[in-house]
């Protein structure tokens, strides 16, 4: 009997770190962009500082940092690894990067080619990484929720990257195509067939894993992912037949689902059995909390449309979404998993009978509390600035900067000190 | 703990990683040739799949409506 946990099939540590080690500093881009633009940002969602701030969150962290870890993720969830993983990583990285910046040139300077650059490089980055991921994980049976989760996630990633690149397109050469309809069925695209089903399937794993709660039910679990992605079909129908009242059903639609799977999740962390707190179990709460917030809104909004002409309205959901729910997921993933790959790298390379590297001294628990502390005061301010915008924004935009800086040193000091240990091995 | 399947069971479905993955190849060490064993958890435990298949143990799984999958692996 092989005796211990075989970890020489994992990824090279460095395919998921280059994305977790850059994906911060987009937060600190945005905080600035948010500062040195002012309160104007809060006063339409089409203004260009708006959108690029919108996208170095969204892609520039969001995306990134999904994609460095499901490179990673894929071969305890799934069973499966993707092919020549550096060579992918080192890829899509770049092109994911160089394309995003690009992206928030393009919406700043309104010039036709960066529009033509980023379009171009964000489909080689996105079209790679899903080549590779398609090829991984279509062929697998899908013997859990979440194997099916993640297959239709893929191909909630390619619908929002190819409307994404078809608005880039469009901006860049002129076209006369019905920018607002398609904005909001991108945004659908990107935040629910994408991110909102990668994340119930990882968490159907990480949830009961990490927090000791019982599982996730299995039917509501197998049919969330499917519900989710058909309901944003049906806002693609709507918006191909010019369908105002479906695209609000569908939006109601996706705000009941998303309302009932953090309702879910809420009750089984109630129902936790780890003692211990972590960074991870004081994201959630905070996270959940915002996305039922959010939800709620998007839910209100579907019901009575003029609620959302309120100024302060859209900004609002946006904020409580990424900023208070979104990232905070993903910035309590990283606080996990960053220390724990490091461990599990450092542990494969000591010799038997060495004691092994202690996790919480990679990546202290006392750090990633502060930079929470520095994480929420940013939200509480952007949300502020949502509602005085000449009062708070700049401090807001700060703030966000300061809380991805944090999040930046955090990382870069777990990956010195892994480095360290692991030039002291014998 | 017993169960219809086996009187042999892990029960992981509370427990942190890797005591699952270490307690069922523990319990596997103990069982005669044809005996059975069945684990209990809230995921599908693929790194453990992969060692099981590298020792030849047969293996299926079947989710419960609880969000339990129950894995019964053969010696």
């Amino acid at each position: 009997m092989q005796p211990l946990l075989s970890l020489d099939n994992a990824p090279p540590l460095a395919a998921p770190w280059r994305f977790f080690l850059t994906a911060p500093l987009f937060l600190v881009l945005a905080g600035l962009l948010l500062a040195v633009s002012g309160p104007g940002v809060f006063s339409s969602r089409w203004l260009p500082p708006t959108l690029a701030l919108v996208h170095l969150l969204t892609v520039g962290f969001m995306l990134q940092v999904m994609i460095g870890a499901l490179i990673q993720a894929l071969q305890v969830v799934v069973g499966v690894n993707l092919r020549w993983p550096l060579p992918l990583a080192w890829g899509v990285h770049i092109a994911l990067n160089a394309g995003v910046l690009l992206l928030a040139a393009g919406f700043l300077t309104a010039a036709p080619l960066p529009f033509r650059a980023a379009a171009a490089l964000l489909a080689l980055g996105v079209g790679g990484f899903l080549l590779a991921a398609a090829v991984a994980v279509l062929p697998l049976p899908s013997t859990s929720p979440t194997i099916r989760g993640i297959k239709l996630s893929l191909a909630g990633l390619a619908g929002v990257a190819g409307l994404g690149v078809t608005l880039a397109l469009g901006l860049a050469h002129g076209w006369a195509l019905p920018y607002p309809q398609l904005t909001d069925l991108h945004a659908a695209w990107g935040l629910a067939a994408w991110g909102g089903i990668l994340l119930a399937a990882m968490a159907y794993v990480v949830v009961p894993m990490f927090q000791l709660t019982p599982g996730y039910p299995a039917r509501p679990s197998w049919w969330y992912p499917p519900l989710l992605l058909g309901l944003v079909l049906l806002w693609s129908l709507a918006v191909a037949l010019d369908q105002l009242s479906l695209a609000r059903l569908a939006q109601g639609g996706l705000a009941l689902a998303g309302l009932a799977f953090a309702g879910v999740t809420l009750r089984l962390q109630r129902q936790r059995r780890r003692a211990r707190v972590d960074a991870t179990s004081r994201y959630w709460p905070t996270g959940l909390g915002a996305a039922l917030a959010a939800l709620a809104m998007l839910l209100a909004a579907a019901l009575w449309p003029v609620l959302a002409e309120h100024p302060a309205w859209t900004p609002l959901f946006a904020i409580l979404l990424l900023v208070g729910a979104f990232i905070p997921f993903i910035v309590g993933m990283l606080c996990k998993i960053v220390p724990f790959l490091a461990w599990m790298h450092l542990q494969r390379q000591m010799q038997p009978g060495q004691p092994a590297p202690n996790m919480n001294r990679l990546l202290p628990d006392l750090a990633a509390q502060r930079q929470m502390r520095a994480w929420l005061l940013a939200l509480a301010l952007l949300l502020g600035a949502a509602l005085w915008p000449q009062w708070l924004t700049r401090p807001a935009g700060v703030m966000l900067a300061v809380a991805g800086g944090w999040l930046e040193w955090n990382l870069l000091g777990a990956a010195w000190r892994y480095r360290l240990q692991a030039a002291e091995k014998p | 703990m017993s169960h219809p399947k086996t009187p042999h069971v892990v029960d992981a479905r509370y427990m942190q990683p890797p005591e699952p993955f270490v307690q069922t190849l523990e319990m596997l060490d103990t069982l005669q040739p044809g005996e059975k064993m069945l684990l209990l958890l809230f995921r599908e435990p693929h790194p453990l799949y992969r060692v099981l298949r590298q020792n030849g143990h047969a293996f299926e799984s079947e989710l419960q409506p609880d969000g339990t999958f129950e894995i019964l692996i053969s010696r």
